[in-house]
């Protein structure tokens, strides 16, 4: 054993000066994991994070998009990695509602919160040629006629189901949701007119609504937002909003739980640093996402939070598909 | 005019910029070329890679690299039977036989030529139609992009073979494989058998390089004493007369790889296949017979699948919606960049349109010099005794599908396919049809119900939504006039025989 380790300290004196750096962390490049495809936002924010973390760690961190399955398919590709801080999950929301959608086993619980990156704000858009001018109107016109208005989705678990949900907990309002591949096809069908409304994220209909291609109705939100300082909150047409929020989709990196403590710690202050300069914050600025760069138990508590919020909204809306009881996730 | 005119040179008089676009025109060449590296995957590495650039070098790279990636796939197509990507799949069908028939410099040349010509149109149509093309784009429905799978499918009909049952079989049961996975509305598992492994879907590009690749080397060593083939490296570049011959069907096909690249559901893949059913249709008299080597089964998808990438740029730059998923990583690379990637990127930075148009002319050109160069020394490779080159498919294909995505279980896959893949062949039944349902099943099924839920799942409004817009109607028209004229040859046929 001492052989052994001596000859490993020996091997390493060549490239890394000090004595202690046969235990250095990390020790050879690293993978990151990005659970969306490329071209995504989770996929943005973790391409724009990297080389500036690359260089905090001073190693690479070679990226590989594995989607599928709302994300469970990199969830378990890292969850079956090894536990040496060497592989990286980089995600978003989803995890967090896999258990009560039936999707996998698994959630951030079993991870380590490196650094929760941003968080995004949703806002309702319809199409431009509708005539209304609130979130009040959609719904007045969805009681007029129920299950006729055509709400842009992204499947279950998906930003427009959540938000959908929510809204279907403080007021009735039947509608036909129609699933697209993503927030970008979704408000491409909203501006042909093959969908009347959608529920996004702020990042992807901001550069939308600028243009007026579309016409955005509420931010889902308690105040407005700086990005759009003239949409009215959802809570002025619909008050009893305000318990669920604020919510919203989120991006961060994370790690197995079992990985050691120096390797955590160093991790942390690489992305600490990468998630403060200049160029991504603008970046997430200009995508309408709201800054966090927290980590640890910090970010630990907003991760269980957001996951009984959400999970105990599809219970009530009846879109989840088992309970959160049975995971033990606790009401809000 | 003068400052579009500045910006369309930018890159053509600034050192730097021309090196960067040589450079990734050459790199996208040879990336494309290997089955399994993708251009979407090139683009995004790049993005890592240029993070600290500024923009305009960064994107006379990826433009670069989106060009020579594009046309790289028929290279590995024609000479291996592997295309180096699904949109290359059309070029393998007649490239292949004509390598065999020793003429694998000819069928490079032809495919350079077109792809060059194909990308000049595609390119012609972004910088004088940009706006209109993207308002069809956004009116196309999902009961369209329906009939544009059903379009694609119909494909199967003239893949089959000796035996058109075989074809319909092979292509439903690569429908089949297409439904594996998580599925994309309801994320309810298909055929998973509740495993993780297969709840992201089976690859369909290692069963790709698994059916086409490791079933061909299979096949092959069955003669290993074969001679080689003898390939004449004389005349590459095609004559002016062929050229004009092939024009109209040039003019078609990119055509329809300009309107099939803008659209956002649908990519220079669906675009390649869809040129070459219309070839086969249309095609009177082609030099050989379809599926044979037939120049025209090069003509068409090649000129169509570089055509989709100025295409493709279309509904990106004037509106911010990705035509294909190069541009949607393209899209996040504008956002890093700092830019406002949307409609309102053209109003507030005009230059970046025509830096764009003229960076793709660029490459194109250098597409042309690159592509004709290095033919011979390509050429021989398909000389290269069986013993050589069976091991060469094999560790290609190997390597290749790790690349995809590094995982072993899709090599793994792959070989599956492959060994299968070789099953079928010796039986007589042909791997296109499985690779084409692969690709357009998902797109038929989930087209399908997005339109069917649309429509309040009631089938009588399902029909009359045909009726609301002059795309849908048009494109059920043609659809129904195709299965017709198909139904009365084989009407005709049996009257024949009776």
């Amino acid at each position: 054993m001492i052989t052994r380790r001596s000859l490993g300290a020996l091997a390493a004196l060549p490239l890394l000066p000090g004595a202690a750096a046969a235990q250095a962390f990390p020790a050879r490049e690293l993978t990151g994991i990005i659970m969306w495809g490329a071209g995504g936002a989770t996929d943005v924010v973790a391409r724009a994070l990297t080389p500036i973390a690359e260089r905090a760690l001073g190693q690479s961190i070679v990226l590989q998009n594995r989607p599928g399955g709302a994300g469970a398919i990199s969830v378990q590709a890292v969850a079956t990695a090894a536990a040496d801080g060497h592989t990286l999950l980089y995600g978003a929301e989803n995890p967090q509602l896999h258990k009560v959608l039936g999707l996998g086993q698994r959630d951030y619980a079993d991870f380590f919160p490196v650094n929760l990156t941003a968080r995004g704000v949703a806002v309702v858009v319809a199409n431009k040629d509708k005539p209304w001018a609130s979130m009040k109107d959609v719904v007045a016109e969805a009681q007029r006629n129920p299950g006729r208005l055509r709400m842009g989705a992204t499947g279950p678990g998906g930003l427009p189901h959540v938000v959908g949900a929510m809204i279907n907990t403080v007021t009735q309002m039947r509608v036909i949701a129609v699933p697209f591949d993503g927030e970008g096809p979704g408000l491409t069908a909203l501006q042909g007119g093959h969908v009347d409304f959608m529920p996004v994220g702020l990042g992807a209909a901001a550069e939308h609504i600028r243009a007026g291609r579309v016409k955005p109705l509420a931010v889902v939100n308690t105040e407005a937002v700086p990005t759009l300082p003239d949409v009215p909150p959802i809570t002025a047409d619909l008050p009893g909003m305000a318990r669920l929020l604020p919510w919203g989709p989120f991006y961060g990196v994370w790690v197995r739980r079992e990985v050691p403590e120096a390797a955590r710690t160093r991790l942390v202050a690489a992305f600490r640093e990468a998630a403060s300069s200049e160029a991504f914050t603008t970046l997430m600025r200009n995508a309408g996402n709201i800054m966090m760069n927290i980590s640890g138990e910090e970010a630990d508590a907003f991760l269980r939070r957001w996951q009984s919020v959400t999970a105990w909204t599809l219970q009530e809306a009846g879109a989840a598909r088992r309970s959160p009881e049975e995971f033990g996730i606790p009401r809000p | 005019m003068t400052d579009a005119l500045s910006y369309f040179l930018l890159s053509w008089t600034d050192p730097s910029l021309l090196a960067l676009t040589a450079a990734g025109t050459f790199a996208g060449i040879y990336i494309g070329a290997i089955p399994g590296l993708s251009v979407t995957m090139a683009v995004a590495i790049l993005i890592s890679f240029t993070f600290t650039w500024s923009v305009n070098p960064a994107l006379a790279l990826i433009a670069g690299v989106y060009t020579g990636g594009v046309y790289g796939g028929s290279r590995s197509a024609v000479l291996l039977n592997i295309p180096g990507a699904p949109a290359a799949i059309a070029t393998a069908l007649d490239g292949y036989p004509m390598a065999q028939r020793g003429e694998a410099g000819r069928a490079i040349g032809l495919a350079t030529v077109m792809s060059v010509i194909g990308g000049f149109i595609g390119i012609a149509a972004l910088a004088i139609a940009a706006p209109a093309i993207s308002d069809i784009a956004l009116a196309v429905a999902p009961r369209d992009y329906l009939l544009l799978a059903l379009l694609g499918l119909l494909l199967v009909g003239s893949l089959s073979g000796e035996s058109f049952a075989k074809g319909l079989f092979c292509g439903a049961l690569g429908v089949a494989l297409g439904l594996v996975g998580l599925d994309q509305m309801t994320a309810e598992p298909r055929f998973t058998f509740g495993t993780t492994a297969l709840m992201g879907g089976i690859p369909y590009v290692a069963a790709m390089i698994g059916f086409f690749g490791v079933s061909e080397a299979l096949v092959q060593l069955r003669r290993p004493d074969l001679p080689p083939i003898r390939q004449q490296v004389e005349r590459i570049v095609p004559p002016w007369a062929a050229v004009r011959r092939h024009a109209p069907l040039t003019l078609r096909s990119s055509l329809i790889g300009v309107v099939v690249g803008a659209l956002p559901g649908t990519g220079g893949d669906i675009a390649a296949l869809l040129a070459y059913d219309s070839a086969r249709r249309t095609v009177k008299a082609p030099t050989h017979p379809f599926g044979q080597g037939a120049e025209e089964g090069i003509v068409a998808p090649e000129s169509a699948n570089n055509a989709a990438v100025g295409g493709a740029y279309i509904p990106m730059l004037t509106l911010g919606i990705p035509g294909d998923a190069v541009t949607a990583v393209i899209i996040g690379a504008l956002f890093i960049h700092g830019l406002k990637p949307g409609p309102m990127l053209m109003v507030e930075t005009p230059h970046l349109f025509w830096f764009t148009v003229g960076n793709l002319t660029l490459a194109n050109i250098f597409l042309l010099v690159f592509g004709l160069s290095g033919i011979r020394v390509f050429a021989k490779l398909a000389e290269a005794p069986r013993a050589l080159l069976v091991p060469l498919i094999l560790v290609l294909s190997v390597v290749g599908t790790f690349a995809i995505q590094n995982s072993a279980t899709d090599v793994l896959w792959m070989l599956g396919f492959g060994v299968f893949g070789y099953f079928l062949r010796i039986y007589g039944f042909e791997v296109g049809p499985v690779v084409l349902g692969m690709i357009l099943g998902p797109l038929m099924d989930a087209s399908y119900r997005r339109a069917m839920i649309s429509a309040a799942d009631d089938p009588l409004e399902f029909v009359m939504g045909f009726g609301e817009s002059w795309i849908s109607g048009g494109l059920a028209a043609f659809c129904i006039a195709v299965l017709a004229q198909a139904g009365l040859k084989a009407l005709r046929r049996k009257r024949g025989r009776a």
